[in-house]
């Protein structure tokens, strides 16, 4: 790919602002809650991001000790903790389907997409096309501060009284009816909110990153030499463009017919609840692949590094990620296959979705001929990478059964569903997202981490999720519904390790946290490229961490000929 | 001069793309009304089509016979009795026939209900032609009160043509009474908090 | 209680009562409780790869540990057989139309498309799926074996073979193709429309409990509660205690009064919901659908033997969306006739064969009428 030439003098940005002294920082308050700048922007991005994630998880944590065993153990302390004194059984039942609701949320709209987009996204897409900043600075910190503040109108629909209890408890998809009618009170109109919010954010950053990507590249960084990270970046924003939009304006149709008296989902008036779950779906799988593509391009730009070749099959990588955007957008109802489609639109559908797999088969092998011939070097980030491909892979054949609309009869709303999506999210996107922490870390911080402790985290993770993920293929196959707080006694045995599982999963996180205290403790100073040389990218030219403000003098980006 | 030009560029840009996201975001609200034409023009989702008279006249009865199967639903909640006179009928494809459905209000007070109705198997939605049915206006019934409910209508013959539904021997027509949104609905439950 | 049923929770049988909704909520952490459970979960781990590499021949393994409970309450059920002529309520076969304990593959099916599907995915799927994941891993730790620094000091610069990249995109397609083709054919048949004269039957989803309605059969309709489970809180009203009567199934899944459907015969299910959408699923008979509010959809549904086959509610629904539970007990045309003539206002449905009056009330007309007719082509 692209190599870097030494920099030539370019006057990038005329003599507009004084920018004498590079490490010029604005006070504490100034330069983290009005930060226009696009690295601490990603710093508080994928601090928020942590603090989600610590939440969310803990709520799935929560679910899973319900699991451990049938009938209804903690469901009742739970209950308490969200400030109902004595619960009574509806109450109780209902704190299951909040905890499933901010679960999936959180995890989706403020821990993923947050981390992947707007922490690395933010910092790696301008460091990485020789840009001195974003495109719209000021409107990079209203996204952030919107998605914050998204999060804090989810929090407090937790506390708010929703249907028969406390908090919202309609699934992350919030079907109506049982998300109108079905779920009075204010708690669901907070939550709706919250993803109001999020998605406002989320466009905003979708058109800063576009404006970016077209308008900001250094001289030579031509769209075929960008790096495949930025690539993703570009597709996902495309994603986000498009899809939100939709998911906005079906929402805000749920507040309506809430509050005001509107019909467009309730069948009193003529309106279809299936319609809502076409515009969400028309949203939501798109989403998934929001979710998934950054993680595509964190993940190339490991395999690339650690193997010190250059990507296998670059422009088939690049526009395999564009072709997955595009049938992303017509595969939408093989999310409702039971809602009681035709033959010919279930048959559509079955084979549209097959079509996926064609442009994510080509990014695994790719991957795989990336390493080939390579002198792998299993630096912590590889090995989360390596990670990724496998556990990914397993995400994605599953996928190719699901898509099947007779087969999914079955396996629909089952803990097989279950175990899929969070084989390619929690243990993909998740995964791609340690392994981008990894391999940038020491960047942003200026400090390296333990590698040893980076295996470690590795390890115990890998066994951990897939413990907790695995058996749920089976208990999905027995024909378990998901959403259940509460289960036959067949399903005990799958269900305990499961939830074993969890913990494992827990336990490696507390290596990780461990590990960033070492680094910021103990850990030695990072040099600009301290993996060496298979880091060709912009970044690594820089310090660790790169100056306030970066390429002040465009970088020139050589023909290296043929790629 | 360059800094300049690069913030000019950058808002047409990021302006070019604001108009793609509010267009999505107007598409997300039409996405309603054209999905309503969409079904009705496609019968997608079993949705009947509705014909006027002078339409339904033009129609020549087949020889073919189909059966059709009346399904009568109310809401959770909506004290009416509503029910088929008849649960099956045969009529020969093409020629209009009358079903009678009865609704009786149990409650002390007026309701009003409006229906919402599709057919089963979907995909005949686009045949089953309406002349005239209950389900097209509110229908308000007095405590007590019991009407039949008529509905004209019959099978197009052109279904006989269509390879995807030459296995249908039967057709279901469903209807489903709702309270009417809105100001008689605040008697009835709507929360789902029954059971 | 008189019968031990098998399928008590966990806490009813190792007699560790749990103190459910009284706040009381156990002092042990499940975590600790079983820490030396451990071993276990690895163990488990590691079957869960192995199925990766054999899945045939751990489904086979697994679950032989099934004990032969369920002789207890079919015995007791023939001993109280009452006369014949009347409808006596079927005990359910441990491990038939239910889900097994530690059970790794699908349920067993007991239906022709059932059968089919069961094939497709065991047969076509799971080792399509099962061959791609172990050439991937087998590639990634191949490269890491090969590749590494140690291995392979000096990285070549290859980044392209026009070649091997069209095959790695035909191959795929034609592995989409060859599962496209049994799939499709599925649906076809899945969406094959009922015959005129096929028995329908509305199962209705509410909040939190199913209704059944029989149009054909006097449109009585009966509603389906779950039972209660000892020893936790009395769910949806329930009329009494799983287990306390000994044709019943496992707890969560068993109901007061069942769907009963004739067997080997098509039947046109008409599924709907009265408040928000709820989903009508039975995974031993490869069946789900949506019952949304305000339409129907319907689906053939066709059982090859007799028993009784179980399923729950698969729509997020509300609170108690965990406890709506469909039991549908599947019977021979003349017991299944005994049955609805049991019922308030049920009569016999129209049948195929000529014999069969709407009107007959009595046994006698009923039983020869439905032995002689045979089932309707499916």
């Amino acid at each position: 790919m692209a190599t870097t030439a030494p920099p030539e003098s370019f006057p990038a940005h005329g003599d507009a602002h004084d920018h004498a002294d590079h490490d010029h920082k604005p006070s504490f308050f100034a330069r983290w809650f009005m930060s226009t700048n696009h690295k601490d922007i990603g710093t508080l991005y994928l601090i928020f991001a942590i603090c989600a994630g610590i939440i969310g998880g803990a709520f799935s944590g929560m679910m899973r000790l319900e699991l451990a065993e049938p009938g209804i153990q903690y469901l009742d302390t739970f209950t308490k903790l969200f400030g109902v004194a004595n619960p009574d059984f509806n109450q109780t039942l209902h704190t299951w389907n909040v905890l499933i609701t901010a679960h999936g949320l959180i995890m989706v709209f403020f821990m993923v997409m947050p981390a992947i987009i707007g922490g690395f996204g933010n910092w790696f897409v301008p460091l990485m096309i020789g840009a001195p900043d974003m495109a719209f600075p000021r409107m990079n910190n209203v996204s952030f501060w919107l998605t914050v503040s998204g999060f804090c109108s989810l929090l407090m629909s937790a506390f708010l009284p929703g249907g028969l209890g406390i908090g919202s408890g309609v699934g992350w998809t919030v079907y109506a009816p049982l998300s109108t009618y079905g779920s009075q009170g204010p708690s669901t109109d907070f939550a709706i909110f919250s993803l109001h919010l999020a998605g406002a954010a989320s466009i905003m950053g979708a058109i800063n990153f576009i404006t970016t990507i077209f308008n900001m590249r250094a001289p030579g960084m031509t769209m075929h030499k960008m790096p495949l990270f930025v690539w993703s970046v570009l597709v996902t924003a495309f994603l986000l463009l498009l899809a939100l939009p939709v998911l906005a304006a079906a929402i805000t149709m749920l507040i309506t017919d809430r509050n005001f008296g509107t019909t467009f989902f309730d069948p009193a008036g003529g309106g279809d609840p299936v319609l809502y779950q076409h515009l969400f779906w028309f949203f939501g799988h798109p989403e998934v692949y929001i979710m998934i593509l950054p993680g595509f391009g964190i993940i190339s730009q490991i395999v690339s590094t650690f193997s010190k070749k250059p990507v296998f099959g670059y422009l088939g990588m690049a526009y395999a990620m564009v072709a997955i955007g595009v049938v992303g957008f017509i595969v939408w109802a093989h999310h409702m296959y039971t809602t009681g489609l035709t033959v010919n639109t279930k048959m559509y559908f079955t084979a549209a979705t097959m079509v996926i797999a064609v442009p994510t088969g080509i990014k695994i092998f790719s991957w795989i001929a990336t390493m080939w011939g390579g002198s792998l070097e299993f630096k912590s980030p590889l090995v989360w990478a390596i990670g990724f491909i496998f556990l990914f892979t397993v995400g994605g054949v599953t996928g190719v059964v699901l898509a099947n609309g007779g087969v999914d009869d079955v396996l629909h709303d089952t803990y097989y569903v279950v175990a899929h999506f969070h084989y390619v999210l929690s243990l993909g996107a998740v995964t791609a997202l340690f392994a981008g922490f990894y391999y940038w870390f020491p960047k942003m911080s200026g400090r390296m981490h333990s590698e040893f402790l980076s295996h470690v985290h590795f390890w115990i993770f890998f066994v951990g999720v897939n413990m907790i993920f695995f058996p749920q293929h089976f208990l999905g196959l027995q024909g378990m519904p998901r959403r259940y707080p509460d289960y036959a006694e067949a399903y005990a045995h799958w269900n305990e390790i499961s939830s074993i599982g969890y913990a494992v999963m827990a336990f490696s996180l507390i290596v990780w946290f461990v590990n960033i205290i070492y680094a910021f403790t103990a850990g030695k100073k990072a040099e600009g490229n301290y993996w060496g040389e298979g880091a060709t990218t912009l970044e690594w030219t820089l310090s660790s961490p790169p100056p306030y403000h970066q390429f002040e003098t465009l970088p020139v980006i050589e023909d290296a000929g043929h790629h | 001069m360059a800094t300049a030009n690069i913030q000019h560029r950058n808002r047409r840009v990021g302006f070019t793309f604001l108009i793609v996201a509010l267009a999505m975001l107007a598409l997300g609200f039409a996405s309603v009304p054209l999905y309503r034409i969409f079904c009705q023009v496609t019968g997608f989702g079993g949705t009947t089509q509705r014909v006027t008279e002078a339409e339904a006249a033009t129609v020549t009865a087949s020889g073919m016979t189909m059966s059709i199967r009346f399904d009568a639903n109310v809401e959770r909640g909506m004290p009416w009795e509503f029910r088929p006179l008849q649960v099956t009928d045969t009529v020969s494809v093409g020629a209009r026939d009358m079903a009678i459905f009865t609704a009786k209000n149990l409650s002390d007070h007026p309701i009003t209900g409006m229906a919402s109705f599709n057919v089963e198997p979907e995909y005949v939605g686009e045949y089953f032609n309406k002349i005239q049915c209950f389900c097209f206006t509110e229908q308000t019934l007095q405590p007590g009160q019991q009407v039949r409910m008529p509905v004209l209508y019959y099978v197009d013959p052109r279904i006989l043509d269509d390879p995807d539904a030459k296995d249908v021997e039967q057709i279901t027509l469903s209807y489903t009474f709702h309270p009417l949104a809105g100001a008689n609905a605040i008697a009835l439950d709507r929360t789902g908090s029954g059971g | 209680m008189g019968h031990a049923s098998p399928w008590l929770p966990r806490g009813e049988m190792g007699g560790v009562l749990s103190p459910l909704m009284e706040g009381e909520s156990k002092k042990t952490m499940i975590f600790g409780k079983h820490a030396s459970a451990a071993a276990l979960a690895i163990k488990a781990f590691c079957l869960s790869l192995a199925l990766m590499i054999a899945p045939q021949a751990a489904m086979a393994a697994a679950p032989a540990a099934v004990a032969p409970v369920g002789e207890v309450s079919a015995d007791a059920a023939l001993d109280a057989q009452p006369a014949e002529g009347a409808y006596v309520r079927m005990a359910p076969t441990e491990g038939k139309g239910m889900p097994v304990p530690g059970g790794l593959g699908l349920q067993d099916q007991y239906s022709p498309l059932g059968d089919y599907a069961h094939w497709i995915h065991d047969g076509v799927l799971l080792p399509i799926i099962a061959v791609i994941t172990l050439l991937v891993l087998f590639l990634l730790l191949f490269v890491m074996a090969r590749y590494n620094r140690r291995a392979n000091p000096t990285a070549s610069r290859t980044s392209h073979n026009t070649l091997i990249e069209v095959v790695w995109t035909l191959v795929p397609v034609l592995i989409l193709v060859g599962i496209a083709v049994p799939s499709i054919d599925l649906l076809a048949k899945q969406f094959k429309p009922a015959p005129a004269k096929a028995l329908t039957i509305k199962a209705t989803g509410n909040q939190w409990f199913w209704s059944y309605s029989y149009p054909d059969n006097g449109e009585f309709e009966i509603t389906s509660n779950m039972l209660n489970i000892p020893g936790e809180p009395i769910i949806n009203n329930g009329v009494r205690d799983v287990g306390t009567d000994p044709s019943d199934g496992p707890s969560h899944l068993e109901v007061d009064n069942r769907m009963v459907v004739p067997v080997g015969e098509p039947i046109r299910l008409q599924v709907t919901a009265a408040d928000v959408i709820h989903s009508f699923a039975v995974p031993s008979l490869w069946f789900k659908l949506d019952g949304v509010p305000g339409r129907i959809n319907e689906k053939v549904l066709m059982i090859s033997e007799p028993g009784v086959y179980y399923g729950q509610c698969s729509e997020l629904c509300g609170v108690k969306h965990g406890y709506m539970p469909i039991a549908i007990e599947a019977l021979p045309r003349d017991k299944f006739n005994e049955w609805v003539l049991s019922q308030p206002g049920g009569a016999i449905d129209h049948q195929p064969a000529p014999a069969a009056s709407p009107a007959a009330g009595a046994d006698a007309a009923a039983e020869p009428a439905a032995t002689e007719s045979p089932a309707p082509a499916a």
